[in-house]
């Protein structure tokens, strides 16, 4: 019973070299110690490794030591037993060693141990893996997973999100994230918050750029400034530069005239900046030189160089129909508006109005002289004034009563010009009825007692007695109680009197915009602050007209008193969009909406600021 | 180093490496300071309102320009496999990359008009100046760091400090043979390091911390004075190979970072542009899909 040990290594040239050596005994031992059987030289192996042994005639024991294993046969393990017939190999570290199958006759067991491939070693120092490439993800993989992640993240999910809008529910698209906000390009303005989840409100298709339509969806009260080609003719001549720009904008399609041209967005969360005086001065400032036709006049700073007021006047009638028409200040036009009023009279402080004002002040109110507000009624937001209503405004002085029953007044129909005269025969008839209709004794019978009851009840039902004809004549005459306010039309014949139409245009500016509120209080430069009528008056003149077709609309030079250019010494610095809008016609200016919005209040006029009261005076905060 | 000890002004202008980067003169410098300061000189004089951004006229044209410049300058990495001499030599055509490379600081964040955000176009921006980045931080790298690369070695090539390494570890198997299965772990666990272990990041930093060599390094002086005599010569030995051992796997460690730090810039040149050519496709569509 022997082990037969071939120990076979590699010349430097790769040769073999084949050590054999005999052990006699059934139990050898394989370690790193020069003490054992089969001496393994490498780190890899304890000193005591493992221990073989013959336990019988074909089957070989393979322990290792407590706490180290080998390989048999592939298979790592404490221990196990090969068939010394059939073979086996055994590792322990880097070595081999192979049983081979025993030879006929022969008890020993032969082994040959030589150290196993080291491709690992040839690995490690392959001198390719000084790259830094053997550490990171291909350039490749890199690339092409990113590009991948970047595509499907920043183009297929937005236009998935795109269609998905179009194609969905509508409220359950509303909420959620949509992707194709990725593409945004930056805040939307304040204005158009909303809209910040909702792209196709503007980008309606793909690959179109936004129309203008898309605007107007929302926008329905505003239209173009002025036609396309006017506004382009009247645009001030552009230098060199300027048409270079504008012919590289059309390159990229930008042409001049949408929304968007002026109306940008994705800039931030801003807010709609003034407009500039100079962004209408542009084109307005020499407008009659390049549109010669144009009926506006020159203007490029209210202080300096604006046109002069051309309300709309109501100036002449078309039968029945008021016919207005624009007319400059300076023409000082009439306005015949059918009435009869002088409003001096109205406004004497010291005349039979005042103290018929007086004599009322207790049922209506009235101070010691008539106020403007006695008479004229604003408007609910306090812009303009309603027109003046005959009973409300001014029946409390000029009564159309004509007699008292029972304590109710009976009234004149105003308006009603025909039931006037009606009621006025009416009135006369009933202070004479026949004898006959009031209830008398029973008159005799017989044909003459009807014929004069009957011409009695005729008479009586006419009322065309001399007295109520005089009366209602009276009532038409210009001192009566419809002539004094009225034109009557008189009639050829009979009782067919005619009041003439009476109209007051509610607005004369209709391309500018006037608020009377901020005006309630008013300080010119270097005056008082005035109140009341007086506020009213420094600009109406009416305490000095005596007549109804005074046109009392103050002109330019009345404003200029306050309000300047857009830069100005002027207590009020006003551009032009403080009364004109690029867009609309009626209405508050957009500009003064907005300033609205952000909180300003029109309630007065801006005025300096006054001097604070002198310190010491009260008490101061914190001391009290 | 070839050159080493040889004066280079006894070279003939002609023989005298001229290196891309100063080419005919500088000539792609100029070109590209020109463009430059003509797109910024225009920037400054065109009033767009409300102010500089992307979708006006200009921004259109400094996008055209900006992306047409990227598509072309990706493109070296095919010009770049055909060497070519003359008036489009591939030195020339690299020059120009490099400088009108820089240019594109300028076009594409004109192009952007200030105006960042969390979206596409800013990725394609962000992208396109990281590719720029890593581009300066390549040349700079070329620039200063060979010199160091070759001290590093102390003159010898890689397979030569592997060698070393290599040779070490045979001696210490050798050497280690007597010590006891204990302290023979802990040298194996020097034996089976890899030399080129460690992550990109290691190697990028030279920081290798857990390093069974340095490990094994403090075990074993600790060991020298407890061992009997008997051993001490063995560890004595063993200790001298490790300190020997550790200066090789510095000195390669070295080398290999300084090559790392010479390589990385192509791993984040060379995938960012294609990524960079996807976002700024996707740029491009985003833009006139909503446009």
């Amino acid at each position: 019973m022997a082990f037969l040990l071939r120990n076979i290594s590699l010349s430097a040239e790769g040769r073999e070299i084949v050590r054999t050596s005999r052990v006699r005994d059934d139990l050898i031992k394989v370690g790193r110690d020069p003490g054992n059987d089969i001496v393994l030289n490498d780190l890899a192996v304890a000193l005591h490794h493992a221990t073989l042994e013959q336990i019988s005639a074909t089957q070989i024991g393979v322990s290792a030591e407590a706490g180290l294993t080998v390989e048999i046969d592939g298979v790592t393990t404490q221990g196990g037993q090969i068939n010394s017939l059939s073979g086996g190999t055994i590792k322990v570290g880097p070595f081999l060693l192979r049983i081979l199958g025993a030879e006929m006759g022969s008890e020993d067991v032969a082994i040959d141990v030589a150290r196993a491939d080291t491709d690992a070693d040839e690995e490690k120092f392959d001198t390719r893996r000084f790259a830094l490439a053997t550490t990171l993800p291909g350039k490749r993989t890199l690339a092409w997973s990113l590009a991948v992640l970047v595509f499907g993240v920043f183009l297929a999910w937005p236009i998935y999100s795109y269609w998905s809008q179009r194609t969905g529910n509508p409220e359950q698209v509303a909420a959620g994230y949509h992707a194709d906000q990725l593409w945004s390009s930056g805040p939307l303005s304040r204005g158009h918050a909303s809209l910040e989840n909702n792209c196709t409100a503007c980008h309606a298709r793909p690959f179109e750029s936004v129309r203008d339509t898309s605007c107007a969806s929302c926008h329905t009260q505003v239209h173009d400034h002025a036609d396309l080609n006017r506004m382009q003719q009247a645009g001030p001549q552009l230098g060199a530069w300027a048409r270079f720009q504008r012919a590289a904008a059309n390159v990229f399609g930008q042409t001049p005239g949408r929304c968007v041209d002026c109306h940008t967005e994705h800039e931030g969360a801003q807010q709609m900046l003034p407009t500039a005086q100079q962004f209408c001065s542009d084109c307005h400032t020499d407008l009659n030189g390049r549109l010669p036709d144009t009926r506006l006049g020159d203007a490029s700073n209210f202080e300096t160089q604006h046109p002069q007021f051309q309300p709309s006047v109501l100036v002449r009638w078309d039968g029945d129909t008021p016919v207005t028409q624009r007319a400059s200040l300076d023409r000082n036009p009439r306005e015949m508006s059918n009435l009869r009023f002088p409003h001096a009279l109205h406004m004497n402080a010291t005349g039979g109005v005042a103290q018929m004002g007086r004599r009322l002040s207790a049922q209506y109110g009235f101070g010691q002289q008539l106020e403007c507000r006695d008479c004229h009624t604003p408007t609910p937001d306090g812009t303009r004034f309603q027109p003046v209503d005959m009973e409300a405004d001014c029946g409390m002085c000029h009564s159309l009563a004509f007699e008292t029953i029972g304590g109710v007044v009976r009234t004149l129909r105003h308006g009603e010009p025909r039931q006037v005269v009606a009621d006025i025969l009416s009135f006369a008839r009933g202070n004479r009825v026949p004898a006959d209709l009031g209830g008398g004794p029973r008159s005799r019978p017989g044909d003459v007692n009807q014929i004069r009851a009957a011409i009695q009840f005729a008479q009586a039902r006419s009322a065309a007695s001399p007295r109520a004809m005089s009366a209602v004549r009276q009532a038409f005459t210009p001192d009566g109680a419809c002539g004094e306010c009225h034109q009557v039309q008189m009639p050829a014949s009979g009782f067919d009197y005619q009041i003439r139409p009476v109209a007051f245009p509610v607005r004369y500016m209709l391309h500018g915009w006037f608020d009377h509120r901020p005006h309630q209080n008013a300080q010119r430069p270097g005056r008082a602050m005035i109140t009341g009528s007086q506020a009213c008056l420094s600009c109406h003149t009416a305490n000095a007209s005596n007549d109804a077709t005074d046109l009392m609309i103050p002109n330019v030079a009345s404003c200029r008193d306050c309000h300047g250019g857009e830069t100005t010494r002027l207590p009020v610095p006003s551009s032009c969009a403080m009364c004109h809008d690029y867009h609309m016609d009626e209405g508050v200016p957009s500009q003064l909406l907005r300033q609205q919005v952000r909180g300003r209040r029109w309630t007065t006029t801006v005025v300096r600021a006054q001097p604070q009261q002198p310190p010491g005076r009260g008490a101061a905060p914190g001391t009290r | 180093m070839a050159t080493r000890g040889i004066d280079r002004g006894v070279l003939s202008d002609a023989a005298a490496h001229e290196s891309f980067l100063r080419y005919q003169r500088f000539r792609w410098f100029k070109i590209a300071g020109v463009v430059s300061l003509v797109c910024l000189l225009i920037y400054l004089l065109v009033d767009v309102q409300p102010r500089h951004n992307g979708g006006s006229w200009l921004g259109y044209a400094l996008g055209t320009i900006g992306a047409g410049l990227i598509v072309w300058l990706a493109l070296l990495g095919i010009r770049k496999r055909a060497m070519t001499r003359g008036r489009w030599s591939l030195k020339g055509w690299t020059s120009a990359h490099v400088y009108l490379g820089l240019a594109l600081i300028v076009i594409g964040t004109l192009h952007t008009g200030f105006q960042l955000g969390w979206n596409v176009h800013t990725l394609a921006w962000v992208l396109m100046m990281l590719v720029i980045i890593s581009g300066i931080y390549g040349i700079s790298v070329y620039a200063i760091l060979p010199q160091g690369l070759s001290d590093s070695r102390s003159e010898m090539t890689g397979p030569q400090m592997i060698n070393a390494v290599s040779q070490l570890d045979k001696q210490l198997q050798h050497a280690a043979q007597p010590l006891s299965d204990s302290d023979s772990a802990v040298v194996v666990g020097s034996l089976g390091q890899d030399p080129f272990g460690g992550s990109a990041w290691r190697r990028l930093t030279g920081n290798y911390p857990n390093d069974p060599n340095r490990a094994a390094l403090a075990y074993m002086r600790d060991r020298l004075e407890e061992v009997p005599v008997k051993q001490q010569p063995a560890v004595e030995q063993v200790v001298e190979l490790l300190e020997k051992k550790a200066a090789a796997l510095s000195r390669l460690r070295g080398y290999i970072q300084r090559r790392g730090l010479l390589e990385v810039w192509l791993f984040v040149h060379v995938p960012l542009t294609f990524v960079l050519i996807a976002a700024l496709f996707a740029h491009i569509i985003s833009v006139f899909f909503y446009w």
